[in-house]
């Protein structure tokens, strides 16, 4: 049932006023105060959004039209199945770095806070914008607002590096956004319509098929950019210089995911299975993800920087969502759904551990990280888990997405899929697995800022250390119980039956 | 008639009168006279909005008989839902620079009154000459207008310090052979018709088609529209007088001196020879490539400045090309996106005007290497700049953006998919330009000498609130225009488009 409400409008609002605020007040109240409104509107809106969740549940769409935005379409938001996902794990995780960005930047005197928590809130809005969009323009709005306001943040420390780390991002992210927008023009004026539909609204043979292929690349190259598939991840790796929360924003909840969600959108609900199949786009897609899978977990073992090494631990995982997509059977969209949400746990956890580290002992190097385990237990602990979680052990979040993905790849006969996914968990083994081991082996570490960043042989400060528990347990919790409080699942396997029919499979012809 | 009837003629009439009082009034006092100027303007831009709602209401367009005479021995001005719209534009921009060009003038202004007031003067006398060019519907009335515009804008660009003169003097070699040609082809028109009255020319058109004189009036016209409105290659005169120009009236040259004639180029094109002139289509080709080399020319050549109006003056003539595209698109979405695009660019430009005006007044910077960190003591410009700039490259939801959607739609409603190839390039384009700025503005190291005087101004505001206010409007603007454009397209434009132009 379709249901007029403003509680998603409002949602993506919260945000956007909470930036205004921000950049107006920001340097004439007192800091505590100024991140007293990143929380309150990071806890408003993950109430708005989950308060839809029920209804989403029982069948329900809420619907906000605003306005009509360009001639003959109007900006209007909608929580189906899959929007809500990337919207409640979107905001949700919002608070928790939002916390733990406070705990971070101040316990590392970063400067110009102030622009950094509005564009921060510039890009959650942002990113529920582009969960909640009902129609391409709309999605593209929120897409574009999402590359903008992230290149602050990714430029924040004002550096040579900072400053070739933001051009790179805005080659990359402008140029593929570019073509995206013209793709859509074109489509707008070929098929008069814009909407998201469940299952697609263009047809297998409305155009040529060599075209409709390039058409389809033309719109999937907006989404593979900020996804990482090789060989357009370039940009990722370099946009690590920027405060690690930020790096857990890009990595986890915001930007890669959008990206993702961005595949999701064009294969699953403008091409539908049928044409995505139909024009070969699905397949080619598949294999660039696979190739991507293989070769960053490669590139992956030989980085000593632990954030560099997640970087690219990053763009093997988020290659899963898009290898999930492109097999087009309802386990493997489920599966890809719900690596959103897994990787999302797992991959800020591991960030924000990252980032403690940094903090507490100043170091960034893998190789002189052995024996921080003694100095920083939970930290240590949380990260393992999490590490293993990302490779798809049993009982971890990563598995059941992945296995998911698996089952997906059986149901339409594609052994091969199948085996590189679990050569891929191997090799995710095989690069994180060595970290954990570092850590708790029995060297002593040597703290590089000793005493004057505050260390005083305990762990990480506690803005900083409740986050990553909080993610970490929820990432276990969503291993055993992968339903568990607002039915993630539920929605992931919803969305993905709306897509692919009762049958559940497309087999290409 | 009530007062209601003559809002046409009103709209042109208060800035007219305030040209003549200014320098009258100056001999008393200046502020007089400056105040003059802009409430004058003020009450021409509520004029303006009461006639554009009086046709968006009624949905006809007005026509006004000047002294009662009858057309077409009489002049007559036409104000439909498209040049009601520009109108306005014309009249917010004229009132907000002179409103910003006040600081200026209160610092320039030595012991002789009568330069400031020559300057007021012209700024309303160029108001004059905009808003008559697009209020009127008579052919050589529009080139009356056209030279008032012009030797008014001689004027201001004249007033810039160091190569302003020179700057004037090569648009008045360039700009009287624009107006010019604009006239040879009006005379040609009335010999084929006999008529200088718009509509009649349009009604009589068609018999006239295939007449050689018609051929030679389009040829004509495409070059002195595309001199008046800077396009490429006849694009010579621009960069010198938009980089030199006063800085406060620059706003106004930059913005909106070039537009009107584009507005011109279209109601001749579109409403006059329509498609019955079967060599249209080859113009329109012309005016294509034109508008393909000129986006791609002006984006590639602001590439190597870094004199922040040289910038700004190159990114002119790529947009002025995108305009022109519309034109070459020549399909409902395609003229809608060039008008979208007069509009909003008007206002990021003049919005990008005002900030260099503003960064001449408080530190006397030319040069994008002297931004960094600028935005500390300058917040409200910074803003803007930031704003206009991204509107510029045509990032949602801004104005810029929307206009290049319309375009891209008619250019793939036609099939012409190498416009929306040079639509993206410019955009991309102009994104490194606009973003190496912005990168300068926020991560360059502070310049030294600006470092220097930074401590000393403590006053409440960065700049005095007449600069503010129209940088503001400008944004407002912007960010507005973006949002609510398809109100803008669809219940003022479009009816009229559908009415007059494609009928």
């Amino acid at each position: 049932m379709m249901i007029m409400s403003m509680r998603p409008a409002f949602a993506v609002g919260v945000a956007l006023g909470a930036a205004m605020l921000i950049l107006f007040l920001g340097n004439r109240i007192k800091p505590n105060l100024r991140e007293c409104i990143t929380v309150i509107a990071s806890v408003t809106m993950t109430m708005l959004v989950f308060s839809m969740v029920p209804g989403v549940l029982s069948g329900n769409v809420y619907v906000s039209h605003l306005w009509r935005i360009v001639d003959g379409i109007e900006l209007s938001l909608r929580t189906d199945s899959a929007g809500m996902v990337f919207a409640c794990i979107a905001s949700f995780l919002w608070i928790i770095t939002s916390i733990y960005s406070i705990g971070y930047m101040r316990g590392h005197h970063e400067k110009n806070q102030t622009g950094y928590f509005s564009a921060f809130a510039v890009c959650l809005a942002s990113a529920v914008g582009i969960a909640l969009a009902a129609n391409l323009i709309t999605f593209f709005i929120f897409y574009e607002m999402l590359t903008v306001a992230t290149y602050p943040l990714v430029t924040h420390h004002r550096d040579d590096k900072a400053r070739i780390s933001g051009r790179k991002y805005l080659a990359y992210t402008l140029v593929s956004g570019q073509i995206f927008f013209a793709s859509i023009v074109w489509v707008y004026v070929k098929y008069g319509t814009l909407d998201f539909v469940p299952g697609g609204f263009i047809q297998a043979g409305s155009l040529g098929s060599a075209i409709m292929c390039i058409m389809f690349f033309m719109m999937i190259v907006g989404g593979a950019v900020k996804a990482g598939v090789m060989p357009l991840h370039g940009w990722l790796p370099s946009a690590m210089v920027a405060p690690t929360p930020v790096s857990a924003l890009l990595h986890a909840v915001a930007v890669v995911k959008a990206g993702a969600f961005c595949v999701l959108r064009v294969v699953c609900y403008v091409f539908g299975p049928e044409s995505a199949l139909w024009c070969n786009g699905a397949q080619i897609l598949g294999w660039f993800a696979i190739f991507t899978i293989i070769a960053s977990s490669l590139v992956a073992m030989r980085q000593d920087n632990l954030k560099a090494r997640l970087a690219f631990s990053t763009v093997g995982q988020l290659s899963y969502i898009i290898l999930g997509i492109s097999l087009l059977s309802a386990y493997s969209i489920t599966g890809a759904l719900f690596h959103i949400v897994a990787h999302a746990f797992l991959k800020i956890t591991l960030f924000m551990c990252a980032g403690a580290i940094f903090v507490t002992v100043g170091l960034s190097e893998i190789s002189a990280m052995g024996g921080l385990a003694k100095k920083m237990p939970v930290t240590c602990i949380c990260f393992a888990s999490a590490s293993l979680g990302l490779a798809g052990l049993p009982l971890m979040a990563g598995f059941v997405s992945k296995f998911n993905i698996l089952e997906g790849a059986l149901a339409i006969g594609k052994p091969f899929a199948m085996a590189v996914l679990i050569a891929a968990a191997l090799l995710a083994l095989s690069y994180l697995i060595p970290v954990v081991r570092i850590f708790f082996s029995g060297r002593d570490i040597v703290p590089l800022h000793g005493p004057s960043y505050g260390f005083i042989g305990r762990d990480a400060s506690l803005a900083m250390l409740i986050p990553i528990i909080l993610t970490a347990i929820i990432a276990i919790i969503l291993g055993f119980l992968p339903d568990a409080g607002p039915h993630l699942y539920q929605m992931a396997t919803d969305a993905a039956y709306e897509i692919t029919g009762e049958g559940g499979v497309y087999l290409a012809k | 008639m009530s007062l209601m009837d003559h809002m046409p003629i009103l709209v042109i009439l208060f800035p007219l009168t305030a040209t003549l009082l200014c320098p009258l009034l100056s001999h008393f006092s200046m502020n007089i006279a400056k105040r003059i100027v802009i409430t004058a303007l003020f009450i021409s831009v509520i004029c303006s909005v009461v006639q554009l709602a009086q046709v968006v209401v009624s949905g006809q367009a007005i026509h006004y008989e000047l002294g009662g005479w009858k057309v077409p021995y009489g002049i007559e001005f036409v104000t439909d839902g498209l040049n009601g719209t520009v109108t306005l534009l014309v009249a917010v921009i004229s009132w907000t620079t002179a409103l910003f060009s006040s600081p200026f003038e209160k610092r320039e202004r030595g012991s002789n009154t009568l330069r400031s007031a020559g300057y007021y003067s012209m700024l309303s006398f160029l108001a004059v000459g905009l808003l008559g060019m697009s209020q009127t519907g008579d052919a050589f009335n529009l080139y009356v207008f056209m030279e008032i515009t012009a030797i008014s804008g001689y004027g201001l660009i004249a007033c810039g310090e160091g190569k302003g003169p020179i700057a004037a003097f090569r648009y008045l070699l360039t700009g009287t052979i624009g107006a010019s040609l604009y006239l040879l082809g009006v005379g040609f028109l009335y010999a084929a018709t006999g008529t200088l009255n718009m509509s009649d020319l349009a009604k009589y058109m068609p018999e006239v088609s295939d007449s050689p004189l018609i051929i030679f009036s389009i040829g004509c016209l495409i070059i002195g529209f595309g001199i008046k409105m800077a396009l490429f290659p006849l694009h010579g005169w621009q960069p010198a007088a938009h980089s030199y120009a006063h800085p406060a009236a620059d706003p106004m040259i930059a913005g909106i001196m070039i537009k009107v004639p584009a507005y011109a180029m279209l109601r001749f094109f579109f409403c006059i020879f329509k498609s019955t002139s079967p060599v249209m289509e080859t113009f329109l080709d012309v005016l294509g490539i034109m508008a393909v080399m000129g986006v791609l020319f002006g984006s590639l050549k602001a590439l190597r400045y870094d004199t922040y109006n040289k910038i700004l003056a190159y990114s002119s003539i790529g947009q002025v090309g995108y305009i022109a595209m519309g034109f070459a698109i020549g399909n409902m979405y395609g003229l809608l996106g060039a008008v979208l695009h007069i509009i909003s660019h008007a206002f990021m430009k003049a919005g990008l005007f005002y900030t260099s005006g503003a960064l001449k007044f408080r530190y006397d910077i030319h040069e994008t290497t002297q931004l960094g960190q600028i935005y500390r003591q300058m917040p409200a410009t910074s803003l803007t700049m930031t704003v206009c700039a991204l509107s510029m490259i045509g990032l949602p939801p801004f104005a810029g953006f929307f206009s290049k959607w319309y375009l891209a739609l008619g250019a793939i409603e036609n099939g012409q998919y190498g416009f929306v190839a040079v639509l993206i390039a410019s955009s991309l384009l102009s994104a490194i330009y606009f973003f190496r700025v912005l990168e300068k503005l926020y991560m360059d190291k502070k310049d030294e000498k600006i470092a220097e005087n930074a401590g000393r101004s403590n006053k409440k505001l960065e700049l005095p609130w007449q600069i503010i206010v129209p940088m503001l409007v400008a944004v407002a603007a912007v960010i507005l225009i973006g949002l609510f454009n398809s109100y803008i397209v669809g219940e003022v434009l479009k009816p009229t488009m559908t009415e007059v132009i494609l009928s």
